[in-house]
């Protein structure tokens, strides 16, 4: 289909959701508004939200609907109020469009009625503008703390405009000081996994509750390392540098976030990028999703003991972390994406050496699945084990290969198109297994389709430039960006402000939607598997540099050198 | 001369239960290493390891006396073990129904892991410790009816005596099939090492323990392959050669090649190892239920005189 042409029938699809929606909420509907290209915004009020929300997301007919995010906003400077948006994407290749149900919350009575009775996949985001804004979801049906942690004293809220990002406010630590977890089922055991643990990344607390060696239920606690960045880039950080902390919220899938932000910021400015910096964007994002997809097949084979698999994987990952190199200067954080463009062109003689790397990528890593899909062992430990269903990936909302391993049909680089992926031709893996064994499979055929997608722009990148020249960003216009990281969609809200600074930043990583789905896969497997049903959902870790210490009671923050350290390890190593 | 042969061969074989399990582990480190493409660690890591464990302090999550004892408890019981098997010709400690003793002491190493893991309120060692058990109930039996069937056949009740007397016949063949699986299963390689799962339980009973009680734990996990090994690899060696070594010199060949028998075995068993993921507990059970069904069919093969 010409561009021209596939853009017309886009638009008539997109009119017949949102008028839909109006028609059948007439009255409740108070504003419409069109903000880009893909997205509308629908304005209501804040007693009409479960069931516009709920409408839209339980259609029967619409395909693979889900709450892409959703963000509560202080716009009392502006406004008086407080605002909340909810996106909801349509997915599946049938339309590519994105809702926000938009609603304002009076200052003096800051509550709101609670979706998640009608999607759970709302709870955490609920929980979260509780937390950070005072925003109390009403009727919601785990109303427990998410993002802050337990001494954090109540009624001071992090995101509200009147708390300056220096202040620290006196934490109230007692000995009673604890978390509200599940109380334990009848006749189980508490089995503690992490914060620390050998085999999770991140700091993550999770409390199986056992009989014997299987899980009855499952109760977590997160946000050990919540690190206020939205924060900062509201207050501290212009346009330009908010891209660069965007890159460093992961570790892994950095480029995903600075494009995502990028593309918010581009939506709102209405910023063209030259299309040669499209494909390069589009190459560095599928050199990304190689090597994390390899990390996590890698350590899907560590966690069941099956060491070959693990190192070979982790072998064929360091070329293609040597190709990064080669390419942007690092092997990770590569600083590609700039608001507008790429800050790196692909010199002409590199082109046969990403051709030739992932020729060989390619080779190899057939033999590598030959290799393991023929351990019978291993197979026999991912078969069958962690089985989300559709339904319930549906119901959480869950997005990547989590959600494909599951059977739901969607991913961003095809249903919502961006950087350069309307232009290239790629499959979607899907399984209905729902296992860890089918989110392996997935995974291992992305890889493989991400090498012909990696083939296909090289051949077809066109010259021209690779910046588009911005000057100035018009105050208070909002926006999504989303892109498909490896662990599936990210999305990035803007509001942007005045004198080069963002108003509101909403980052929402792939692992945020998925997470809540977790306890549903491994109840009634075993403590054994445990380990391995968390790596296949592939949690999305982050690093600090520095360790600060923190004593609880006096509230006193020192932070360590590294040579005090490594002395404090060394001495705790000899056991003086 | 019998008498300073017998003390040679006495003092070897003490040298080697003691020394020579950090070796066989570290070179099956150092196989599994290649086999994954690695630089791997010397061969003497283990060596390291150990000497670095004894020289410190553990730290004590407990007053009880049984988790200090466990280390001791599982040391001994494998020196024990491994002292009843031959070496050579000579067998360090022999007695009528040491075969008895035998698998009641490499018990006693399974259950010296359980008094460690059960002595502490934490639900990781008891994990370890009830996985153990677990493995031991379902698998000592066939290792106790693969020994059986050699006794019956050779008619002896001297673990030593056995491969002395050992005539072929279609049980005992079975019978060895019966003896690898059940080393290797006993010996806790994975497929088969869950018990001491780091990935899964922090490696079991070992998450509480540190310092010179965990390098004693460790050191007496690996005498008790040692000495499974040792059983397997005499086992498999002697028969053959055991009419031409006569004298002191026939003594020291059949010792050498029980040695290099051990050290191939071994090294298959990096290279299975390296090969394969670990196993659920349920599939494990499964399995040794299967095994020991089969294994009482081979018993009343060899009650039947085939």
């Amino acid at each position: 289909m010409k561009e021209w042409a596939r853009k017309i029938t886009d638009d008539e699809v997109r009119e017949r959701y949102v008028s839909e929606v109006v028609e059948r909420f007439k009255d409740k509907i108070m504003r419409v508004e069109r903000n880009a290209s893909n997205q509308w915004i629908i304005e209501i009020n804040r007693e009409d939200l479960p069931e516009v929300v709920g409408y839209i997301i339980n259609h029967p007919e619409w395909k693979e609907t889900q709450l892409s995010t959703m963000v509560g906003a202080d716009e009392r400077p502006r406004r008086g109020k407080f605002s909340m948006i909810y996106w909801i994407s349509i997915n599946g290749e049938s339309g590519d469009i994105f809702i926000g149900i938009k609603t304002y919350i009076p200052e003096d009575d800051p509550k709101f009625p609670a979706v998640t009775p009608v999607h759970p996949g709302a709870n955490w985001y609920e929980r979260e503008v509780k937390d950070l804004l005072g925003l109390v979801p009403e009727g919601h049906p785990d109303p427990r703390r998410l993002v802050l942690p337990d001494d954090w004293p109540e009624g001071v809220y992090p995101l509200r405009k009147d708390f300056h990002y220096t202040d620290s406010p006196k934490r109230d630590f007692t000995d009673e000081t604890k978390y509200p977890y599940k109380e334990p089922p009848k006749g189980t055991a508490v089995f503690p996994l992490g914060p620390y643990h050998v085999a999770l990344d991140e700091p993550g607390h999770f409390r199986l509750y056992v009989k014997g060696e299987e899980i009855v239920d499952v109760d977590y606690r997160l946000f050990y390392q919540h690190r206020g960045i939205e924060k900062i880039g509201e207050n501290r950080l212009t346009y330009d540098q908010v891209n660069f902390i965007a890159e460093r919220i992961c570790g892994i899938c950095g480029t995903a976030h600075a494009l995502a932000y990028a593309q918010a910021i581009e939506a709102a400015g209405e910023i063209d990028v030259p299309e040669r910096a499209e494909y390069i964007r589009t190459v560095m994002a599928e050199i990304e999703r190689l090597h994390s997809h390899l990390l996590n097949l890698g350590l899907a084979c560590h966690d069941v003991g099956f060491d070959k698999g693990f190192m070979d994987a982790f072998r064929l990952r360091e070329h293609v972390m040597w190709l990064a190199e080669r390419l942007t200067g690092n092997r990770k954080t590569y600083g590609m994406v700039v608001i507008g463009g790429v800050r790196r062109d692909f010199l002409e003689y590199r082109r046969s050496m990403i051709e030739r790397v992932i020729r060989e990528l390619k080779e190899n890593f057939q033999k590598w699945v030959d290799q393991t899909l023929s351990t019978k062992t291993f197979v026999k430990r991912c078969e069958g084990i962690g089985i989300l269903s559709y339904k319930d990936a549906k119901r959480w909302s869950t997005v990547g290969p989590f959600a494909r391993g599951s059977g739901r049909d969607l991913d961003a680089r095809r249903d919502h198109p961006f950087a350069a992926y309307k232009y290239l031709d790629f499959k979607v893996p899907i399984y209905k297994e729902g296992d860890v064994l089918a989110r392996c499979l997935v995974r291992a055929e992305e890889i493989l389709e991400s090498i012909w997608i990696i083939e296909q722009a090289l051949d077809e990148i066109p010259g021209g430039d690779i910046l588009a020249e911005w000057r100035e960003i018009p105050p208070y216009r909002e926006a999504v960006g989303f892109t498909e990281a490896p662990r599936g969609e990210d999305v990035h809200y803007v509001i942007t402000g005045e004198g080069n600074r963002l108003y509101r930043w909403r980052i929402r990583a792939s692992t945020y939607n998925n997470f809540p789905a977790l306890p549903d896969a491994m109840r009634g497997n075993t403590v054994a598997d445990a380990v391995l049903i968390i790596a296949s959902m592939d949690p999305c870790y982050s690093c600090t540099e520095r360790v600060q210490v923190v004593d609880a009671k006096s509230g006193k923050v020192r932070v360590l050198t590294e040579k005090e350290l490594t002395e404090l390890s060394r001495k705790a190593s000899r056991g003086v | 001369m019998e008498g300073y042969e017998r003390i040679t061969f006495s003092f070897i074989a003490v040298c080697l239960i003691l020394f020579l399990p950090p070796l066989l582990d570290g070179i099956a480190r150092k196989i599994k290493a290649k086999v994954q493409l690695r630089q791997g660690a010397s061969i003497f890591q283990t060596y390291y390891d150990i000497m670095t464990f004894l020289s410190m302090e553990p730290v004590y999550p407990t007053e009880r006396l049984s988790f200090r004892l466990a280390p001791y408890i599982a040391f001994a019981s494998a020196v024990s073990a491994a002292l009843v098997l031959p070496y050579g010709k000579v067998i360090p400690v022999s007695f009528t129904g040491d075969i008895f003793v035998f698998l009641y002491v490499l018990a006693m190493v399974s259950i010296a892991y359980m008094i460690g893991g059960f002595s502490l309120n934490n639900t990781y060692t008891n994990t370890g410790a009830n996985r153990e058990m677990m493995i031991m109930l379902s698998i000592e039996p066939v290792l106790g009816v693969a020994i059986g069937t050699f006794a019956l056949n050779a008619h002896t009740l001297r673990m030593g005596a056995i491969p002395f007397a050992v005539t072929f016949t279609v049980s005992v063949l079975l019978a060895y099939a019966l003896l690898a699986y059940s080393v290797y299963v006993e010996g806790g390689f994975i497929p088969f090492d869950v018990a001491e799962a780091e990935q899964e339980i922090l490696e079991g009973t070992f998450c509480e323990y540190s310092g010179y009680l965990l390098g004693i734990f460790k050191w007496a996990l690996m005498i008790k392959r040692f000495a499974l090994l040792w059983l397997l690899s005499s086992f498999i060696s002697i028969p053959p050669i055991r009419n031409v070594a006569n004298g002191t010199l026939g003594g020291a060949l059949i010792l050498i090649t029980q040695l290099i028998v051990l050290f191939l075995l071994y090294a298959g068993i990096a290279v299975i190892e390296s090969m394969n993921a670990r196993l659920r507990i349920d599939h494990i059970i499964r399995k040794n239920a299967g095994v020991f069904l089969c294994s009482l069919a081979v018993l009343a093969l060899a009650a039947l005189g085939w």
